[in-house]
């Protein structure tokens, strides 16, 4: 195959982006289908995970790669204790959807403003940056092609990912539960699943996989307390995109924005157009309006997980055969 | 007062701000707490009355005036002070230019709640806040990547259409008349509340079915009153440039959003009194904070504090006092004619 490099970097950035945006993306979708609630502060559970793997880098010198578990863990149990101490709460108080997405907003402040608190702190006691950073990343090369780690974790891990949610959704009971308290719980709660033990485990999941994101992102974006925030845009035009209510289309979403955000602009800032790239997040705002006006049932709404089966089975025969 | 160390200051920093943020939150609670619109995109409808007066006072004057508006970005500082010497010359014109702008505040504030209102019509109140909350995110990433606006990053300084008052009470003179703005638009809007058109917009909110179904046009009030507390916004956003004499594109971070939320939240949602309240307890402790910042010895940014502090009692609230400090009364209109009734038949 013949691709000049400057392409094959542009479809490698692309992948990377869409690797990140599908770990927020089903995070995102993951905790809406819950409580119906947009979790305004999925984003700064990112920013948890890039300053775990940040402290890590500066006091160890481990490798943010390295950090992954623990940026995963500590997201995760974040999400985990605003859905036990906040959003469960609020939603058994009888609160309507509005009451949530604000308490989901001032989550996010309050996150938020601890994350820039916390940086002003590290900088202080450790004398070193805690804004705008960045990871080095290393490249291995395959040929005449030169691979960055992060795309090789970060796609290792989305695939991981993609195939994890399948079995755990199909082969596993407690993904059969899931999926029934999910479409109906007040259903499965007669039939005996602990509800309330399925959305919990969601919302750990989620903030979990932000966490990962999260360390990824320095990688790609100097990252500073704001950093999540500015991720949480285009999580939601993936998550719409996919259907909001649909894990694969959650993925899919991811890689559709991902994909139109780094290619879109790249076309877009050559000659015909020369817009600046710093316009670069209307292209998500714009696939986020277009959904919702044209679609807003999503992408996902026609693809159901049988078909996907039955997509991969053909695969499969296809492959050994 | 003790510690403060300028206490005239503080009284009109804190006039002025509180005026601002009382329309704003009156605006905020007309379209959520009297018609249940999830406005999450607040800051939008400000930024738009506040970019309009940025981009246009100076430019306008400069024509007027007859001087060349060359590399307006670089020397947008130089400008507007040349413009302010030359409205301190011109009280007439200094007054047309206020009207005019309160008037371009209300239109581009109308205008931006009308494009809002397109999907507000057809979205669900959890995908019309992402939209709205996306919306005003995007007119701030474009004022600050197109120049021509509000000169991006740089930012653009207003000149000052009260400069043609005596130096001595011409601040005093700016916060009483925006305070007067802000006084009119609540009364405004309390008798809004308090018409037909009032009771309509409740009854959407409390049933939107059930008004559908007596023949009410949901939609058209929605757009009206998205509409209307927009360009109220727009104003307030136009008073706010006049007073900062600047502009820039990140003092509209969707924290200003939160911000009027807090206010109406912990005020009391669908009672005007109490977005009052709400707003007077908040410019009051950010005033505070911002006067006691520098005896407060932290390794960090207090004002980052006081916007935790803020988000747990936001919660709180919402948790154990939903309905706000002071929640909605019903209407007094029945009371009122018993009391004439009464009156009458003595």
């Amino acid at each position: 195959m013949v691709v000049s490099t400057a392409e094959t970097t542009l479809l490698i950035d692309a992948m990377i982006f869409g690797n990140l945006l599908v770990l927020l993306a089903v995070g995102l979708t993951l905790t809406y289908i819950t409580l119906r609630i947009p979790n305004f502060a999925h984003g700064d559970l990112a920013t948890i995970g890039a300053y775990v793997a940040y402290f890590i880098y500066t006091c160890f010198k481990i490798s943010p790669y390295l950090s992954i578990p623990l940026a995963f863990l500590i997201s995760g149990t974040i999400a985990l204790l605003s859905y036990l101490f906040i959003f469960k709460p609020l939603a058994d108080r009888g609160t309507g959807i509005i009451g949530l997405m604000i308490a989901s907003i001032a989550l996010e402040v309050v996150l938020r403003s601890s994350l820039h608190v916390y940086a002003d702190i590290l900088s202080e006691t450790y004398k070193v940056i805690s804004r705008g950073f960045l990871f080095r990343d290393y490249t291995i090369t395959l040929g005449t092609l030169s691979l960055p780690y992060l795309f090789i974790i970060s796609s290792a891990l989305s695939i991981f990912l993609i195939f994890s949610f399948y079995i755990l959704l199909t082969k596993t009971k407690f993904g059969i539960a899931m999926r029934a308290a999910i479409e109906n719980p007040n259903l499965a709660e007669v039939l005996g699943v602990d509800v309330n033990k399925v959305y919990a485990i969601s919302w750990f999941l989620a903030g979990g996989l932000a966490g990962i994101a999260g360390a990824f992102l320095p990688f790609r974006i100097t990252a500073g307390p704001e950093v999540g925030w500015f991720m949480l845009l285009r999580t939601f035009a993936s998550s719409i995109l996919g259907g909001f209510l649909s894990i694969y289309g959650a993925m899919l979403g991811g890689y559709a924005v991902g994909f139109a955000e780094i290619i879109g602009i790249y076309f877009l800032s050559k000659p015909p157009f020369n817009i600046s790239t710093a316009f670069r997040p209307a292209i998500s705002f714009m696939i986020l309006i277009i959904t919702l006006l044209i679609v807003p049932e999503g992408l996902a709404s026609k693809i159901k997980l049988e078909k996907i089966s039955k997509l991969l089975k053909t695969i499969k025969r296809s492959k050994k055969q | 007062m003790i510690g403060i160390a300028d206490p005239i200051r503080f009284m009109i920093d804190l006039t002025a701000f509180f005026s601002i943020y009382l329309m704003l939150s009156i605006s905020l609670n007309l379209e959520y707490g009297y018609t249940g619109i999830p406005n999450f995109g607040k800051v939008l409808f400000f930024a738009g009355g506040a970019f309009i007066a940025g981009a246009v006072i100076t430019r306008l004057l400069l024509i007027i005036i007859g001087l060349s508006s060359k590399n307006y970005c670089s020397f947008n500082v130089l400008y507007a002070s040349e413009v302010t010497k030359y409205l301190a010359e011109n009280p007439l014109l200094s007054i047309l230019i206020f009207v005019t702008m309160l008037l371009a505040g209300c239109i581009v504030g109308g205008l931006l709640g009308y494009v809002a209102s397109y999907p507000a019509i057809r979205l669900k109140e959890t995908y019309l806040g992402i939209t709205l909350l996306a919306s005003g995110e995007l007119l701030r990433i474009v004022a600050r990547n197109y120049d021509p606006l509000i000169c991006g990053t740089l930012g653009v300084s207003v000149p000052d259409v009260f400069a043609w008052i005596p130096a001595s009470i011409k601040e005093f003179v700016q916060v009483l008349i925006m305070l007067g703005i802000a006084l009119s638009t609540w009364f405004f809007v309390e008798k809004l509340t308090r018409s037909p058109l009032g009771r309509l917009i409740r009854a959407i909110r409390d049933n939107e079915i059930a008004a559908e179904s007596y023949g009410k046009d949901v939609v058209k009030v929605r757009m009206k009153i998205l509409v209307l507390g927009s360009a109220i916004a727009g104003i307030a956003g136009v008073l706010y440039a006049l007073y900062v004499r600047s502009v820039h594109a990140d003092d509209f971070m969707p924290l200003r959003t939160f911000i009027i939320w807090v206010m109406i939240i912990i005020g009391g949602v669908g009672n005007n009194i109490g977005a009052a309240l709400g707003s007077f307890i908040y410019v009051s402790t950010e005033r505070l904070i911002m006067q006691y910042k520098h005896y407060i010895v932290a390794p960090f940014d207090v004002n980052y504090l006081s916007y935790i502090f803020f988000g747990i009692v936001l919660i709180l609230i919402l948790m154990f006092k939903p309905k706000g400090l002071l929640p909605e009364k019903p209407s007094k209109t029945t009371e009122f004619e018993k009391i004439i009734k009464k009156l009458k038949k003595k």
